[in-house]
């Protein structure tokens, strides 16, 4: 009987390969964090004569102490202040703009969009010098706006065009329907387009929380006072004052990379999804 | 309910015209289909009665109102879309009640519209499901749901049958039609299936790149086609059509095929002698065992009560349609006659019918 079966047969050779390869990748993400998670829990002469393995002896102060030190929580609040505002921020004005782009035709519409898209071209390490002198001019340094705005400014471009694929894949149909209903544009958006766009709004939401959470440059130039430092900023802060002890810094350094580690874990299928939508045909 | 009425309607888009001086009126409580080929604008002309497309001139009244320059629900329409197009984050009773709450009607008012609305078309017990948890005909009707529970002045289809299966289609169609006895609401019907415009429509719209080439009932349209197009299009299987030349007496003419045989039509049909035209002979009218054509049998598809003979005559393939019981092999001769009452001629230049 002939396989009519689609699935395609792969040698016990190319699966070895396939398995090795992934393992080897694996590894390259994985050593570093776990080394780093298990360099938290050790001795500074523990650390340094056994760098890779396990500890001889579990401290679990090291991560304790920081728990319940007021810097890591103030920290995080200000990350969570940061990154938080930076989401919202994103989340409404690219879904706006990028409706406007996917279902209305105005006068220098596509130019608009290659415009916003070019910004897709640019880090703000680039533009640190004039982004400096507006904030500054915008009376904005040292606070938590001046790093705000620049992050929603700078994720716009990828934001503008992950949204604006997603609902440009919308049925037309849809549209049509809704506007026999009653619906106009801001109806349709809110009602229609948005409940239909979790996982772009899911994506779009954690790869700009990310962004910002990860986000060094921005808040080292912008802010000045160590109270509202987010953690990037104060891992930096914290290795300079506790620079010899690099066991306390591992374990600062795992408390803060763990709650987005946690984030991307929960919400990696919308991620995918999102990335992905319109790439083949549902 | 209201009239519809269309005023030397054209659309462009650009250069090219997809709808040519459509002028047509649709009474109160008429359904109406709109049939033709693809490309032919029927679904664009529906649009443009909805409002989901601008016309390029002329005008489209509802219940006498112009309507040109207003918004689909300023229209009053409500429409029912070939791929359904329920909102599937929406369950049953949020997408048949959604007009009504963008309406501003009360909850409670939603709640028996829609309550109505699905017990006229058997959906009480699917209210709270979504869209991706109901069979295809359901979600169909709950498309019709959807239309019906705002009381519009016209309902508008658009292929709404095309998705479903052919049993489903049957069983849908016949719904729709009792629906429309139901309510009597205006309708306008877009299809591709003259089935189902002849089965549904109190009158069908024959369109042909953009243009109506006639309006009548469904037996109007089937018993006097006013051109080629129109007869080919109407009737399944289609009407065999034969090029010949206008021959005999005034009193008794003759169409002559290009092999030489002649096929007596009615005195009625104005031709002039030597004038070529278009022979046109319904599969049905071929009454097995006659004696005016024939030919060798090259397929025979019985259908069950009918059975499809597909012999060659002067050079082509015709169609005949005889009694399921009929003894007809496939290589042996297949004779038919002829009344010459139900032969069609066409002029052939202008197709128009003679």
């Amino acid at each position: 009987m002939t396989d009519t079966s689609s699935t395609v047969r792969v040698s016990t050779a190319t699966r070895l390969y396939v398995y090795v390869s992934l393992s080897l990748v694996a590894a390259i993400v994985l050593v570093p964090l776990v080394t780093t998670a298990l360099g938290g829990f050790k001795t500074l002469g523990d650390l340094r004569l056994n760098p890779f393995g396990l500890p001889s002896e579990w401290v679990w102060s090291n991560y304790v102490d920081i728990l319940f030190g007021e810097r890591y929580w103030r920290q995080m609040m200000n990350s969570l202040i940061i990154a938080g505002v930076t989401v919202f921020l994103t989340l409404v004005v690219s879904s706006m703009a990028a409706f406007c782009f996917a279902h209305i035709r105005f006068f220098g519409s596509n130019q608009l969009l290659n415009y916003f898209l070019i910004g897709l071209m640019f880090p703000a390490a680039t533009a640190i010098l004039p982004l400096f002198i507006r904030i500054r001019d915008l009376g904005l340094l040292d606070s938590y706006w001046g790093v705000i705005l620049p992050q929603v400014a700078f994720g716009l471009g990828m934001s503008i065009l992950l949204f604006r694929n997603y609902f440009r894949n919308l049925p037309e149909e849809l549209f049509q329907a809704a506007f026999v209903d009653g619906c106009g544009y801001i109806r349709f958006f809110w009602y229609i387009s948005l409940p239909l766009s979790r996982p772009i709004v899911a994506t779009v939401g954690i790869v700009t929380f990310v962004s910002s959470w990860n986000s060094y440059i921005l808040p080292l130039i912008m802010l000045n006072t160590e109270s509202k430092y987010p953690w990037p900023l104060g891992i930096m802060v914290y290795r300079g004052e506790f620079g010899t002890d690099w066991q306390l810094v591992l374990a600062f350094i795992t408390l803060t990379i763990l709650p987005t580690i946690i984030v991307f874990f929960l919400a990696q299928k919308h991620i995918i999804a999102g990335l992905t939508a319109g790439a083949v045909k549902s | 309910m209201a009239s519809v009425g269309l005023t030397n309607v054209r659309k462009s888009y650009g250069a090219l015209q997809v709808v040519h001086d459509i002028s047509l009126s649709v009474d109160d409580g008429e359904f109406i289909a709109l049939v033709g080929p693809s490309g032919c604008g029927k679904s664009t002309l529906l649009r443009m009665i909805a409002g989901l497309e601008d016309i390029s001139e002329g005008e489209i009244t509802i219940g006498g109102i112009v309507v040109n320059a207003m918004t689909p629900r300023e229209r009053n329409i409500a429409m029912v879309f070939q791929s359904y197009a329920l909102y599937p984050h929406m369950t049953v009773g949020e997408n048949m009640g959604f007009n009504l709450k963008l309406a501003g009607v009360t909850k409670p008012d939603i709640a028996t519209r829609v309550g109505e609305a699905a017990r006229m078309l058997a959906l009480e017990d699917l209210l709270d499901r979504k869209p991706s948890q109901l069979s295809g005909g359901q979600r169909q009707r709950v498309a019709m749901g959807r239309a019906i529970v705002r009381d519009p002045a016209v309902f508008l289809f658009d292929e709404p049958l095309s998705n479903l299966d052919a049993k489903l289609r049957v069983q849908m169609r016949t719904e729709i039609k009792a629906l429309h006895q139901k309510v009597g609401t205006t309708s306008i019907y877009v299809t591709h299936d003259q089935i189902e415009a002849m089965t549904l429509a109190d009158r069908i719209v024959v369109l042909n790149a953009g243009r109506i080439e006639q309006v009548g009932t469904p037996m109007e349209l089937y018993r006097t086609p006013a051109n080629l197009f129109v007869a080919g299009f109407i009737g399944s299987p289609a009407m065999n059509l034969l090029d010949g030349t206008i021959d005999g007496e005034n009193d008794r003419p003759v169409v002559r095929l290009a092999e030489g045989s002649a096929i007596d039509i009615s005195p009625l049909r104005k031709v002039r002698r030597g004038q070529s035209v278009k022979l046109g002979l319904r599969p049905e009218h071929l009454t097995a065992g006659g004696d005016n054509i024939g030919g060798e049998t090259l397929l025979v598809e019985p259908t069950g009560a009918q059975t499809h003979v597909l012999f060659e005559f002067a050079g082509q393939q015709m169609t005949a349609i005889v009694d399921g019981d009929h003894p007809v092999r496939h290589g042996t001769q297949f004779r038919a006659g002829i009344d010459k009452n139900l032969v069609y001629v066409f002029d052939r230049e202008s197709g128009v019918s003679l």
